[in-house]
Order: structure tokens, then sequence, then C-alpha cells
């Protein structure tokens, strides 16, 4: 087996992860497990420190041109610091109105494409690791070949699909086609399958019925992974840009991402506007990540490594 | 209790909470069409988005009955595809902006509806309102599919301190005209010389970058360049016109006299910054530089060569198709692009030169100062081919922008800047044609 | 009525209620993936526009494609995105995991600072980075004239630039997830196989190579796959940074695609592209199947 199913199925917060200080035990030599001395380790400290400057610079950036007077975002040679900071560009970018509907929309799509994966996954995954009806292996194997199709090879026609459907510019013509993951299922029947038999050999000779075992001992046994397929599930549909920019032509209908691509709310000079709009586009995530960072980084341990 | 139903109760609530969200929805996803509200989209991403707010607002004070929801898409590609889309998709807006050189590509397609004539006089909205030339081109099939709203030519803005102090002014502060390319890069070079940064600013690269074309088109029509012939089905560029303005165009870089490197908002910021006495650009940045500040004036292109032709295209209002139109609906569209061209005097405000005369001929637009100093420009104007691959933003303009684009950049001699551009318009000719 | 209906084998039984679980994923499967992609075969087969039903026209849309040169300029386009950001994203995702794995002061920090930009919108980074790239007053040319060089970078409006911008955004954006599945796979990695080899006297950097690396090695495999079929679906930040350009010079073919069925109307045309691209996934997959495949994965 290889060393990730060992982190999947092991309980939550106790993998090594989150304790940094069985490292410190185990080396020995207090900060770094590469080994070496002191200064190794303050050479990597350096090296790892001007890294994440340089890969939290361009955000820096777009903040700081978020709160800069208009005039001084394209002066030359390039200022670093506003000489006055201001919020205007946010009031102008909120007055605008339109960026909180696109937030709003983003979250009510992603919220229901998660919902809908994460069910729809885990029930097939389960009917796939654990039931033996016939063509079971049929099927799985066509399933797992939608990996491989891209779904964005078939926005034409799923394009003409939905104007069929009259789905063009609805919440289900931008959630339908994004709830079909087979990656998902994938991962989730690896999972299931690696899960110990016995406890639901008992309660199926205590009668319980397959849904009763699939609700009541299947699914929490699961929680890590389920979490995991639904954080990854909501970060890319909530942040899905091709589907929901073909599907939708009204800015009502409109997620965050297709909104500030294609509508313009504002006009003229507008630099410090656009950087302002992207700031506010950027946190969502960005706070949910600080507040779930260890939730989230376990999650992608879990589709990541359970998926092996 | 068990857990199954303090989840079935979550489900619920979910269920419940998503099914109102979606009703919600579903609501705003019909079309209405009695006439109390009106969908409108436009493409005006430059400084004349403003002023077409503030129409839009007047009409709103005026008629509190309507509710008009306006929409501005980003400009060029993204625009035209989506109000495509919409059509095929049943979503379409009740009244679009649409360049009148698109037409050729939007109304065989059924993508448009045609108005009613009827309704068109009873609005004022006739052939002797607008000038010939524009109106003809409003036709498709002896149907009237589009309402002029303006011409908009290519220009020159120019740094009036700066000027002045180039000593490119006459007495009464205005540019002495620029005749022949000479002159024309001597005037840019001088100007270089006062700002200490750029000459000319114009976009020479950039997303959906068109301003190569336009630039080239306006210099190959004062040559008396065609692209295509009469018939619309063959290639007739004059390679000797076209190489004399492709190789203007990249002297105009290499000497310094304008700027190697920019992309539309990138020049426009340095032109409203004071950072260049000159810039080539549509007419559409008037609100952007008066907001700017900047000391700035208009003229007319400079006739580089044999003519004064410019580049230019118009904004016309169309009626996209929609399966379902009541007469009461149809009546508060009409009344709209109506109002609209009505007040075009407003919009001239932006920049564009108006397309209905009686707005046109007034007294109010001609006192209009920088706006009318290149109203005269309408006699001279260098219009696409009418062809369903031409007009503003489209793939012409697309393939042409792309391949002139590298003369200026100085990445491409001017032959081969003109070998891709007629390799581009030869793949265009090919392609089946997809509206027929 | 059998006395003993769950004894004998109870899990392994003929069981018609299995299919039950499968059947709504079935269904959405069907109707959004297996029914577009027939559908779309059968458009191709058409002159079908936007805006009318076509014609059947046999294979004319596919003779039209492979004589098409923008059809083979944005394959190899895309494949090129491909080759570029697929090594550059798993070898950054590695030195990033390797220092933060190795390093415990302050490891939320580096962790936030190398994952937050995946968390980002494509139309956010887009806006950030064309804003970065920006001639004269973008902060790429603004940070090399601080440093006293003004090396005149086309950044996004020279041809052979262009695409190379586009990677460095993509690495920037998307690394995050890259790292954080070696981060996972290195802490999976039990910290006995360390102290054993320290024991024998290998030093760190000895420890690495003949450690640490060998295990990842599966890790690695994972991430090259997931890397390569994402990095082929690239689509977005072009889009959204240079809309194809310079000169064409960054088209994917998934945006000839979008151009040629949406934005000049001919849907027939762009459904037989997408089929010659459909092809090359499909010849990649197979190749990393026959490069990647594990005994296991028979399952």
């Amino acid at each position: 087996m290889s060393t990730g199913d060992t982190t999947a199925t092991r309980p939550v917060g106790s993998g090594p992860l989150w304790t940094t200080r069985r490292a410190r035990r185990s080396v020995g030599d207090g900060t770094t497990r590469l080994g070496g001395g002191p200064l190794v380790t303050a050479a990597l400290l350096v090296i790892t420190a001007a890294l994440a400057v340089l890969w939290v610079l361009p955000l820096v950036w777009a903040v700081l041109t978020s709160v800069k007077p208009e005039g001084e975002t394209t002066a030359i040679p390039l200022r670093w610091l506003p000489s006055q900071w201001t919020l205007d560009a946010y009031h102008k970018v909120l007055a605008a109105g339109d960026i909180l509907r696109w937030m709003a929309n983003s979250l009510i799509t992603a919220t229901l494409t998660t919902v809908l994966v994460v069910l729809l996954s885990s029930l097939a995954a389960y009917g796939f690791a654990r039931t033996t009806f016939p063509g079971r292996r049929t099927l799985l194997a066509i399933t797992l070949a939608g990996v491989v199709v891209p779904p964005q090879l078939l926005v034409v026609p799923l394009f003409s699909e939905m104007v069929a459907l009259n789905l063009v510019d609805t919440y289900w013509g931008v959630i339908l086609p994004q709830v079909v993951a087979p990656a998902m299922v994938y991962i989730l029947v690896r999972f299931f399958q690696a899960l110990p038999r016995e406890v639901e050999e008992a309660a199926v000779i205590d009668g319980a019925s397959r849904w009763l075992i699939f609700w009541r001992i299947v699914l929490p046994l699961s929680r890590p992974v389920l979490a995991a397929v639904a954080i990854f599930t909501f970060i890319s549909t909530w942040n899905n840009f091709l589907w929901p920019f073909v599907v939708t032509t009204d800015p009502g209908t409109m997620t965050l991402p297709v909104g500030l691509t294609v509508v313009q709310g504002s006009f003229g000079l507008r630099y410090a506007q656009i950087m302002a709009s992207t700031v506010l586009a950027a946190l969502p995530l960005l706070i949910v990540f600080v507040v779930f960072q260890r939730q989230i980084v376990r999650g992608v341990a879990h589709t990541g490594l359970s998926g092996q | 209790m068990s857990p199954i139903s303090r989840r079935a109760v979550l489900g619920g609530a979910l269920a419940v909470g998503a099914a109102s969200a979606l009703a919600g929805c579903s609501a705003g996803a019909g079309l209405a069409d009695d006439g109390r509200s009106l969908r409108y989209w436009d493409l005006f991403t430059g400084g004349d988005g403003a002023t077409m707010r503030a129409m839009l607002d007047a009409f709103r004070a005026e008629h509190p009955e309507i509710d008009l929801e306006a929409v501005t898409l980003q400009w060029g590609p993204t625009y035209y595809t989506k109000l495509a889309m919409a059509g095929a998709g049943g979503r379409a807006p009740d009244v679009a902006v649409l360049h009148l050189a698109r037409l050729p590509g939007y109304a065989p397609a059924g993508l448009l509806d045609p108005f009613d004539p009827d309704l068109l006089a009873e609005f004022d909205l006739t052939e002797e309102n607008f000038p010939a030339a524009v109106w003809q081109r409003a036709q498709y099939n002896g149907q009237v599919y589009a309402i002029p709203l303006d011409t908009h030519p290519y220009v020159m803005y120019y740094n009036v301190d700066v000027c002045r102090e180039a000593g490119l002014l006459d007495a009464d502060d205005q540019l002495i005209p620029l005749r022949g390319p000479d002159a024309v890069l001597a005037a840019f070079t001088a100007a270089k010389q006062v700002t200490g940064a750029y000459g000319l600013v114009t976009e020479t690269y950039g997303t959906d970058g068109v301003n190569p074309w336009r630039m080239w088109w306006t210099l190959y029509r004062q040559l008396g360049g065609e692209l295509l012939t009469p018939d619309g089905r063959d290639l007739a560029i004059d390679d000797a016109k076209a190489l004399r303005a492709l190789t203007f165009m990249q002297q105009l870089t290499s000497s310094g006299a304008a700027i190697r490197e920019a992309d539309g908002s990138g020049s426009i910021a340095l032109f409203s910054s004071g950072q260049a006495g000159f810039m080539w650009q549509g007419d559409w940045e008037v609100t952007t530089l008066l907001a700017s500040g900047v000391p700035f004036s208009m003229t007319r292109f400079p006739a580089v060569f044999d003519n004064a032709s410019a580049q230019a295209d118009g904004h016309s209002l169309v009626l996209p198709h929609r399966r379902t139109r009541s007469p009461a609906q149809a009546r508060a569209t009409y009344q709209l692009i109506a109002f609209l061209l009505r007040h075009s005097v407003t919009w001239a405000e932006g920049g564009h030169v108006p397309a209905y005369q009686p707005v046109a001929r007034s007294a109010e637009y001609r006192a209009l100062r920088p706006q009318s100093l290149y109203a005269s420009v309408v006699e001279e104007l260098a219009l696409d081919p009418p062809v369903w691959f031409a007009g503003s933003a489209s793939t012409l303009w697309l393939e042409m922008g792309a391949a002139l684009s590298p003369v200026l950049t100085g990445r491409a001699t001017p032959a081969e800047g003109l070998a891709a551009a007629k390799a581009a318009v030869r793949r265009l000719l090919a392609t089946p044609n997809p509206v027929q | 009525m059998a006395p003993h209906p769950a004894r004998t084998q109870p899990t392994r039984r003929r069981d018609w209620s299995g299919l039950l679980f499968v059947l709504p994923f079935l269904a959405f499967f069907a109707l959004f993936l297996v029914w577009p992609l027939v559908l779309g075969l059968g458009t191709s087969l058409t002159d079908t526009t936007l805006a009318k039903d076509g014609q059947f026209v046999g294979l004319a849309n596919f003779g039209e494609a492979l004589d098409d040169p923008v059809v083979w300029s944005s394959l190899w386009h895309t494949l090129l995105f491909t080759l570029l950001s697929t090594p550059l994203l798993v070898l950054v995702g590695l030195v990033f995991a390797l220092l933060v794995h190795h390093l415990t002061p302050a490891r939320w920090l580096w962790r936030l600072s190398f994952f937050a930009p995946y968390l980002l919108p494509s139309s956010a980074v887009s806006l950030i980075f064309v804003w970065i790239f920006q001639p004269d007053f973008g902060m790429a040319d603004g940070a090399l004239a601080a440093l006293g060089l003004t090396p005149e970078i086309g950044w996004l409006s020279d041809p052979a630039v262009a695409m190379f911008s586009i990677v460095l955004a993509t690495t920037w954006w998307t690394v995050g997830f890259n790292f954080l599945l070696y981060l996972a796979a290195l802490q999976a990695i039990p910290d006995t196989y360390h102290e054993a080899a320290a024991l024998d006297g290998a030093g760190g950097w000895r420890r690495l190579w003949t450690i640490t690396l060998p295990l990842l090695r599966r890790t690695t495999g994972l991430i090259v796959v997931l890397q390569i079929l994402a990095s082929l679906k690239v689509f977005d930040q072009i889009y959204q940074m240079t809309a194809g350009g310079p000169e064409q010079s960054t088209r994917p073919v998934l945006l000839y695609v979008y151009q040629a069925g949406f934005t000049n109307f001919r849907i027939g045309y762009a459904s037989a592209i997408s089929y010659v691209f459909l092809g090359l996934v499909l010849v990649v997959a197979l190749v990393q199947l026959r490069l990647f495949r594990s005994p296991e994965e028979a399952a």
C-alpha cells in the first residue's frame, strides 16, 4: 500500500502534518529535518522567506495599487506606496453594485454544485465499491473513462443542449454540467474500498438496509474525505470560468470570475478600481483559507494521496 | 435523536433554501414582455460609457413607468459573441448597440429583428433624418435593421500646452494642420522634446488590439487603396500603396516619434498624465480626458498622404431577435431608441459625431468644443467593406491588428506585415459564410 | 424465503439494489457528459451555425480542420503551454514543499504564502498580471528598473515572450496545489527512515537524494499526470490576459474552438475541432497510462 493511504485513513488531527514537534524530537537538531547546523537552517529560512515575499508580492502590488489615487497608478518611475492612501476605488466599485451580486451568484452555484457532487459521487462510489450488481465493472470503467474527457471540450455541444433545455442564463444551467465529477467518484471509490468491511457486515447481520449502512456507518466514517471532496469542488466551482462564461449572458446570473471579465461597471482611467475589484474578488476564499487552513491542507492530502 | 433525522432536517433546510434561491432566479429568467421593463446592452467601455449612463438616467427620469436595466459588456469580440449567444439562447436584450459595419454579419443570420416602418415613422426615425450613406448601411433585404446613433472617426488628440511650447499652435491656440509624412513626424518629434517622454502615443499591441488596423486602414485609404473587389469576393490590396502606409507606420515608432509599445489603456494613461504630445485613438476618450484635467484638444486625423480620410465606424441601435415581442414591449423599445437619438447632443459630448441630423445641424452641437472640430471628417470616411467578417472588433480587425501590430513594435518588416495581412484576408474569404 | 439470508456471503450476493446508488450519478453522467459527446459528434458532421440547424456535410468539417493552419498552430500552443508549465509547476511545487517541510518556524506562514494564489479566480490573476506586465509603469519593469535593468521585455506584447509570461503567471497561480500534495506526501514519510539513515551517518543532502526523493516517486507520477491533464485544458488565463495574442501567438486550441463556434457562429466546425483535440487528449492519456500504470490500478 502506498504511504498516502495511511494518511487518508488516519483519524482527524493526528497526521504528521500537524505535529511539528515530532520532527523536533526525531531528528534532534531543533529546527530542520535536513540536519546540518544552525547555519543551514538560517540559510534555508532566508531562501524560504525570500521566495515567500516574491510569492505574495503580486498580491501586495494589487492592494497597493487599489489604495492609490487614480493619477498615481501610472507614475514613471513607479511609486510603490501611495502618497495619500484612499479607499476611493473601493467605494466606486462597490457603488457600481454588480460585484456583490456576482459573489452571491458564485456562492449559490458553488454551494449547490458542491452539495450535489458530494451526494451523487458518494452514493455512486459506495455502489461501485461495495455492491455487486450486474454490469458494475463496466459502468465503473465507463465512469473512470470520463475522467479523461475534459468538460471544457464539451462547451459547444453543452451550450446547444442548454439552449434546447432553455437553461441558458439560469443557475441550473451553470450548475448541472458541473455536477458530473468522475474524478471525485474515483477518489471516493478508492476510499470506500479501503474501509474495513467488518463493521458493515455486522450491521448487515443486524438486518440493517444498505441505505442505513451507507448513511449511518459509511458516511460518518468518511467525513474527512467527504470534506476534502467538498472543499475542492467548492474552490474549483467558485473559480471556474469557461463554462459559466459560456452559459451566462446576463450579468444578473454571472458568477464572480465571469462578471469581472465580461462586464465593465466604470469608465475612464480605472487601474485602481480594477485592482480594487480584484482584491474584493480574491478576498472571500482567502478568508475562508485563513480560517480553515488546517482542514483545507489536510483535504489536499486526502484527495491527492488517496487517489494514488 | 439519531443522526439520520438531524441530517434529514439539515438537508431539508438546505433544499428549501436552494429552492427559494432558484425560484427567485427563474422569476428573473422569464423575459418581460409587457412594456414595463427593458433590457439594454452596450459595449461603451471608453469614456463614452459614462455619457451613455447619464443619458439612460435621463430616460429613467422621464419614463419612471419603465424599469430600464442597462449593461455594459467588455468591448470587442466578448461583446459580440455574448450578443449572438444570448440571441441563440433566447435571452437577448430588448435593445442593443451594434456597430453599423457589423450588420452584414448579424442581420442575415437571423440574429436581429427588422424595425417596423410604421412605428419608426411615428417616432420620426426616418430616412430624411440621417445621412444617406449611413442610412443605406442600416438596411438589409429592403428592411431597416439598425437605427444609426453616431459616426466615430479615428482622430488626433493633442496636448495644448505641449504643442504650444513646441510651436505647433496658431494664434488661436489651434493646431496648425499637419500635411505630409515629414510634417507629421517633425511635429511628434518636437512634442517629444517638450515632454521628455513621448511624442505620439497610441495602442501598438494588446488584448483584442485593433488600433494597428485603424491606423493602417486610414493611411491606406488616404492613398486610395481598396481591400476587396466590389463584389466582396476577392482580395484587392494594392501592394505598393499598402507598403507605403506600413513603411510610414514603422517609421513613426522606429524614429522614436511614437511610442513603440503600449496597449490601449496604457496609451490613454500616458496621454492623460501629460507625458505625450499627441494621441491617435477613436473619438470616444473625450470624457476620460476631460476628467483627467489634461489640457487637450482634438482635430481630424492629419492628411499624411493624398487625402484626409480617416477610419470610421458608427454605433447603431438594433433589436436582437426575440421569439416574441408584444406591441407594448415594442413601443417601449422604440421610445428608448428615439429618446437616445433626440438627446444625442449629450452623446456628442462624449466625442461621437451624431447621426441624427436634427441634432447634427443644431447650434448646440456646433458649439461643442473640441467635439465638433472634427465633424467635417464625415465627408471622408474610410468605412469597412460590407462583408460578414468586417466591422468593429470583427475577425477581420483582430486578424489585421495581429498582422500589423509587429510592424509598429518593430518585430516585422512592412513587407512581412503585408504578407501576414493578405494571408489573413485570404483565409477569411475562403471561410464558408456562416450567416447565409 | 431462505432461512439464513444474510449469513452466506453478505456483501458478495448479486444485489440489484446497488444499482440504485449508482443511478443518480449515471443519469447526470449520461445527460451532461455522454450526451453532449454524442451530440457534438453529430453536429461536427453538419454545417450548423449559432443561428440555424445545418445540413449533413459528411466529413467536410474535419477536412477543413486538418487543412486549417490555425488548428495546428493552436494545438501547438496548447502543447507548448503544457510542455513549459508542467515541469515548472512540478519542480517549483517540490522545492517549496521540501523547504517548508524541513523548516519548522512559522510554517503556517510559508504555507499560506505559497498556497494563497491558488484560491484566486483566474480573472483576478489575469488582471493582476496584465497590470504587472504593463510596459514602463508595470511592476515587472519597475522592479527591474529598481535593480538598474531596463531590458525592455515585451512581457505580453512580444510573441516570443508572451507565452512565457503566461506560464510564469500560471506557475504563480496554481503551483500551490502541487506544493500541498508534495507537502502531504513528505509528511507521510515515517521519520524512522530518516533516523535510520542518520544513524548510518548520511548527511542531509544524501538523505534527500537517497530517501526522500525516491519515496516521492509515486506522488510525482500522480502530480505529473494531473498537471498534464490540467495544462492541456488551458483557456481561462490566456483568454483574459492576451485573448490569444499578440499576433495569435498564445491562442490555445480551446480558445479557437470558442472563437470558431461562438464568435464566428460555426458550431459544426467548432465541434469538429473539439474532436480533433479530444483525439490529442486521448493519445496523451494513453501514453500516460502506459508510463504510470501501477499494478494495483487494475481494480
